[in-house]
């Protein structure tokens, strides 16, 4: 069954346009997977010295958390997608969710790299909770992967202090970074815990890293991605959504549809941007955000809003400075697509990244 | 003008041209004067003057238009006509009003923009809900804070059977009686606001004119803010060969929504379901001061545009005070300060969450505003800076 | 000694010591280049340097390895100046607007160390002067 917005007709409601979803009428398959959750993510506040901090990211996050606010009916919970902070402190966690704590609803936190490398996420969950944890809501199951570990070596014996550790992974493009895994003693915990599921159950997976090998260079991978698709390829209704690209991407890799969250901070490049990249597998699926005008402190930011729809994702973009996109799962193509720009011939120039 | 010649030089020049010559120079003489009166020619600093292919300029229609806009007989009470808010001699604005009055002195919600270069944007209105000077002018007619009629009827009952209007008409439209509608009397005021453009100030003499000695130390000061520190010409655009000063977006910079932040979610939301209701946009936002705030939200119910207004030119601004879409700014210094300040009226004034990300605390020294007020004081066009006639008196009938 | 002879002598130790200006040696060539190298390192220390403007924010925040400055397209009309300029003019704006710094010289060799840093890790990408 389609989803149907009543308001099509009468012209207020354009393709991509986001209206308070009391408005917008809902139609499933099945009852029970008919809801909305709001995804924020990586919000990077910065400190600076004192009771300073960068304000462009601590604008950012107070729009997106403003904004979400304004969803009507509520949405059901928010995800925060990691690195609330940049360099793990305690003041920018805290100074982080003091901001997120203007939010109307119980909030899902999910672990970044720069929440984690100071103190290995120790502040982290003293305000937040576990590093990896699984829930059921309305018959859809909920995983949380912390995904931005590395090799034992790197974390415990490679730096000397862990102020030095912290900002050498900050660097996304530093050569002595290390590959983020999910790792053996997760992957564990991840097939136990799904081992309960019924293979009908809609299966979301929050986290981090991309779960996909993307491009090495930046860590927009995760070296056990292949270890970690298998136990989630049984399933019949499975959607990756993760943070740490800052930019649109979405892809489908067997039957999981991968879709990434903008960030509330800033905007990166996609990596074949990058002259002397290399190997990038950028998913040819993917139409590209907007390129920025950097004048504009929100552009190529933004927060998300995710549907529900008969256990696929439907993934509201917000952008700022920019018309709002929509990257729909297609039950045809059984893949998710721009709701107005997966042709070539619709794009923008914008969307043109060289 | 053959006439002025002394018959000496007649001789001459008729002894060497051909009549057909002359008559040929005499044409091309006469359309250089008539030039500026169609509106073909580009003042400096602006680029050709968009003329949409339905509606071309005449000199008859540009008469007809600037009849049109000064018809007081267009309202309820017979006493407001487009000039009354727009006027030619304060701009095209009813400065130093900080909201427009119009029938009995109603106010509505916002300072009257000019229409001083208004050819030159793509959309109308502070929140852009007019894509053209056409449809615009369709709206304050019928405004019950403005001319307040019920329905354009008696607009057009007077253009089909006043006998000059129905003469202009017929002349320029080629269209008499039931043939004569709004459609007509709103081309014809647009052709005449396609008229309304000016370049050429100060500014515009010593950027693209080369004058060096057109602009005062303190303004070329001022314009080194505006391009720099300042961050102005990202939205107030001047660019290598022209400058519009305006990017024809929306931005919210913190004006009015400041005032009412923590309303902001039950206005938006309540709002939206009039709107889905079928609220008329164009009344709602100009009578209700909570409602205007919202700014081009009301139009794109996008979260981007909350509190979202038009950047306007900055083209005569000298003349149009008070300044923002609600004359809450009463000098340019105060603009200035309240960017300075990050977008808030004053320093330390908390700001909206939706404040738009090219708005932030400026850190200008005193001088640096001075300098910065001083070139904007040099936009001001030749033909605005000293005071014109009033405008046109009511026509009585 | 006369004139030609003292010409011819001194285009004689010219030639010993492989001094003509047009000719220059594979060593030279690889010392110059690292000479280059050696400030476009420089220029990836400044980078990626929280140090640069007054915030901490680097430049490799927004910019990893230099991706999206397109080094290829100056000098090019650019909006938030509001004219066309060359490279070093849009890395000042960076540096005043995103770090909250002081803007350099263009012929500071802080400048020169980002601009080779930024042209080198676009090497091989064709000129397009102009291109949005």
């Amino acid at each position: 069954m389609q989803r149907r917005r009543f308001l099509q007709g009468t012209g207020l409601l354009a393709a991509g346009q986001i209206l308070p979803i009391s408005l917008v009428e809902l139609a499933f398959a099945e009852a029970g997977q008919n809801f909305a959750f709001a995804y924020i993510s990586d919000s990077h506040i910065q400190h600076i010295k004192g009771s300073q901090f960068v304000r462009n990211w601590d604008r950012g996050l107070i729009r997106a958390v403003a904004e979400t606010n304004l969803l009507s009916p509520k949405p059901d919970f928010i995800v925060f997608g990691g690195d609330l902070a940049q360099l793990g402190s305690k003041e920018e966690l805290d100074h982080g969710a003091e901001m997120l704590s203007a939010l109307k609803g119980k909030v899902h936190h999910v672990m970044g790299e720069h929440d984690y490398y100071l103190d290995l996420g120790e502040y982290w969950s003293r305000l937040f909770g576990p590093h990896y944890y699984s829930f059921d809501h309305k018959g859809v199951h909920f995983v949380v992967l912390n995904s931005i570990l590395t090799d034992d070596d790197w974390i415990y014996r490679r730096w000397p202090t862990p102020q030095q550790r912290m900002a050498e992974m900050a660097g996304l493009d530093n050569p002595n970074g290390s590959p983020f895994m999910v790792g053996e003693k997760q992957r564990q915990w991840l097939k136990d815990d799904l081992a309960k599921l019924d293979r009908t159950t809609p299966l979301v997976v929050f986290s981090h890293s991309p779960l996909q090998k993307i491009y090495k260079g930046w860590n927009f991978w995760t070296e056990d991605a292949e270890e970690v698709q298998n136990l989630l390829k049984d399933f019949r209704k499975v959607t990756v959504l993760y943070g740490h690209v800052h930019q649109i991407q979405y892809n489908r890799i067997g039957a999981i549809s991968f879709n990434s969250v903008m960030a509330t901070a800033w905007p990166w490049p996609y990596p074949t941007a990058y002259a002397q990249a290399g190997e990038v597998h950028l998913p040819k699926l993917t139409v590209p955000m907007n390129r920025a005008d950097p004048f504009f402190e929100r552009d190529a930011t933004g927060w998300q809003f995710i549907d529900m729809a008969s256990g696929n994702v439907d993934l509201h973009y917000t952008l700022y400075e920019n018309r709002s996109r929509v990257v729909r799962f297609n039950p045809q193509t059984g893949q998710p697509e721009d709701s107005v720009y997966q042709t070539e011939s619709a794009r923008m120039a914008p969307q043109n990244h060289y | 003008m053959y006439t002025l010649f002394p018959p000496d030089l007649r001789a001459r020049i008729a002894a060497r041209f051909h009549r057909r010559h002359l008559i040929s120079a005499l044409i091309i003489l006469l359309l250089l004067f008539l030039w500026p009166a169609l509106g073909l020619v580009d003042p400096l600093g602006l680029p050709p003057v968009p003329i949409p292919p339905d509606n071309p300029q005449t000199e008859a229609k540009i008469a007809l238009g600037k009849k049109l806009f000064e018809d007081v007989r267009f309202s309820s009470t017979g006493k407001v006509s487009c000039a009354t808010c727009h006027d030619p001699a304060k701009s095209f604005t009813d400065s130093p009003l900080k909201v427009s009055e119009g029938i009995d002195k109603l106010t509505g919600t916002r300072n009257a923009p000019t229409v001083v270069n208004a050819a030159y944007l793509t959309s109308q209105f502070w929140d852009g809900r007019s894509p053209s000077l056409e449809d615009q002018a369709l709206h304050p007619f019928l405004n019950p804070v403005e001319m307040g009629l019920p329905n354009h009827d008696p607009i057009v009952k007077i253009a089909r059977t006043d006998p000059e209007y129905a003469k202009a008409f017929k002349e320029v439209f080629g269209k008499s009686g039931d043939q004569v509608t709004m459609k007509e009397v709103t081309q014809a005021i647009a052709g005449f606001e396609r008229t309304v453009l000016a370049g050429d100030s100060p500014f515009d003499r010593w950027y693209f004119g080369g004058e060096k000695s057109a602009l005062e130390p303190a303004q070329v000061r001022g314009f080194q803010v505006f391009v720099g520190q300042g961050r102005c010409v990202s939205c107030h655009v001047v660019e290598q060969t022209q400058a519009l000063f305006t990017d024809n977006r929306f931005h919210n910079i913190g004006v009015g929504i400041n005032a009412i932040q923590s309303q902001v979610p039950a206005l938006a939301g309540a709002f939206l379901e009039a709107k889905a209701k079928g609220a008329n946009v164009d009344i709602a936002v100009l009578t209700d001061k909570k409602t205007s705030e919202l700014g081009r939200f009301a139009v794109t119910s996008q979260f981007d545009d909350l509190g979202g207004f038009k950047t306007p030119t900055l083209r005569n601004i000298a003349l149009t005070a008070p300044y923002m879409h609600d004359g809450s700014l009463a000098s340019l210094r105060d603009v200035v300060n309240h960017y300075d300040n990050g977008g808030a009226a004053k320093a330390g004034n908390k700001v909206n969450d939706f404040l738009s990300g090219g708005i932030r605390p400026l850190g200008l020294s005193d001088a640096q505003k001075d300098d910065l007020v001083a070139f904007l004081l040099s936009l001001t066009s030749p033909q605005y800076a000293a005071p014109t006639q009033p405008a046109a008196a009511p026509k009585k009938k | 000694m006369n004139a030609t002879k003292s010409s011819t002598l001194a285009v004689m130790l010219l030639a010993a010591t492989g001094a003509f200006a047009d000719e220059f040696t594979a060593a030279d060539e690889q010392r110059w280049m690292q000479e280059f190298m050696t400030v476009q390192q420089e220029g990836r220390k400044l980078w990626t340097s929280p140090e640069l403007g007054t915030n901490g924010v680097a430049c490799a925040q927004c910019h990893p390895n230099a991706a999206n400055t397109h080094p290829e397209t100056y000098p090019k009309f650019q909006k938030q100046l509001g004219k066309v300029v060359a490279l070093w003019e849009m890395v000042n704006w960076c540096l005043r607007n995103p770090l909250q710094g002081k803007p350099l010289a263009a012929d500071d060799p802080k400048m020169t160390a980002l601009l080779s840093y930024a042209t080198y890790e676009r090497r091989g990408v064709k000129l397009e002067p102009g291109k949005h």
